[in-house]
């Protein structure tokens, strides 16, 4: 697990309030939404919103390539890693 | 003098130029932090004090963990007073009374307008006035209708009214009255509650065995015997001082009009 993974976990615990959950709960591959660690579109957005205020990283609400980010952790790291490259 | 009338969950009551509401209170439950039982409520009553937070863990455990985390103080004190009179699965329409509703997360979203932030989508949809009831529903996996009052002055009143409105359609209501503490710099302006609390009863329209209610208006012969101190009589308190057995009846004030909450000895 890369720095950047703790990271964003620890990003996702804080603002969706997940007390109940570790950092080691949450599977770097498995699915965030419904099935996984079943999130729902409220936490979606409130992801999105975590992601522009610490990552300056805008996403389309509504487009295919965002769905594909927000598919696990691996994804969301690599959006991280490819946004900090430009 | 003309005679009037009101029908109400199926009683007639006629009295010259007063108005008598009726209705029959099934089951009640109050939470308040670590407040809960009825035991609870009347040793709190023999001796008021600030009621210990947070609200007891127990009462939380059957609601789903992912749907906990949203629930804040208020959400966790209507779960703590609805769920003991409710059996799971049974569908009742709700009315959820509340002044205020979550104060403190309405200001902090306007502290993040006012910074020009970005507001949290979680913590705008649970500051809507009818976030707690929205919660509740899908925690029961209920979707009988629900409404959501805010009233400033009487409020447990009025939320009964509403609820007795409703057993015009329904057999059944659960009437929720719940607020916190108003935090600053509002608590210059208003005077709130002294604590969280949310109280809970089922209003029938035809269980006999339940026990009855009357609402009258313009009540000259007015009677105040509660023994809360002053800091702690407001009316939801009252009200469950009331539906505790500690007070035979309690006054509430709406537009001008006294009130007098009292069981009903007759029947």
């Amino acid at each position: 697990m890369s720095e950047l993974h703790v990271e964003l976990k620890q990003m996702i615990i804080d603002v969706l309030d997940l007390e109940d959950i570790e950092i080691d709960e949450i599977i770097d591959d498995e699915p965030l939404f419904v099935e996984g660690l079943g999130l729902d579109s409220i936490d979606a957005l409130e992801i999105g919103l975590a992601l522009q205020k610490n990552y300056d990283i805008q996403l389309k609400s509504d487009s295919e390539e965002t769905k594909e980010h927000f598919s696990s952790i691996n994804s969301l790291v690599e959006l991280v890693k490819t946004h900090r490259e430009k | 003098m003309r005679a009037c009338c009101v029908f109400v969950g199926g009683l007639y009551e006629q009295r010259i130029d007063v108005t008598v509401v009726k209705f029959q209170l099934e089951a009640w439950s109050a939470i308040a932090g670590e407040v809960n039982t009825e035991g609870d409520w009347h040793r709190w009553l023999a001796n008021p004090l600030l009621p210990e937070e947070p609200v007891a863990k127990a009462v939380l455990k059957k609601a789903p963990a992912m749907l906990r985390r949203r629930f804040g103080v208020l959400g966790k004190s209507v779960m703590g007073a609805v769920l003991p009179i409710i059996e799971d699965g049974e569908a009742v329409p709700g009315v959820f009374a509340s002044r205020h509703g979550d104060l403190k997360l309405t200001l902090s979203l306007l502290k993040d307008i006012g910074l020009d932030q970005p507001l949290s989508p979680t913590g705008f949809g649970l500051a809507v006035h009818n976030a707690v009831a929205g919660l509740l529903s899908i925690a029961r996996r209920d979707t009988s209708e629900v409404t959501a009052i805010s009233a400033s002055e009487g409020l447990v009143l009025q939320a009964l009214f509403e609820a007795i409105g409703q057993l015009q359609v329904s057999e059944k209501v659960l009437c929720v009255i719940y607020d916190a503490p108003v935090p600053e710099p509002y608590s210059n302006y208003v005077a709130g509650d002294p604590f969280p609390y949310a109280i809970a009863v089922i209003l029938s329209r035809t269980n006999d065995d339940a026990q009855g209610y009357r609402l009258i208006p313009r009540s000259a012969d007015a009677l105040s015997n509660s023994a809360l101190p002053e800091q702690f009589a407001t009316e939801p308190l009252r009200f469950i001082e009331l539906l505790a057995g500690n007070t035979t009846a309690m006054e509430s004030e709406l537009n001008g009009v006294s009130w007098r909450i009292e069981k009903d000895t007759d029947v």
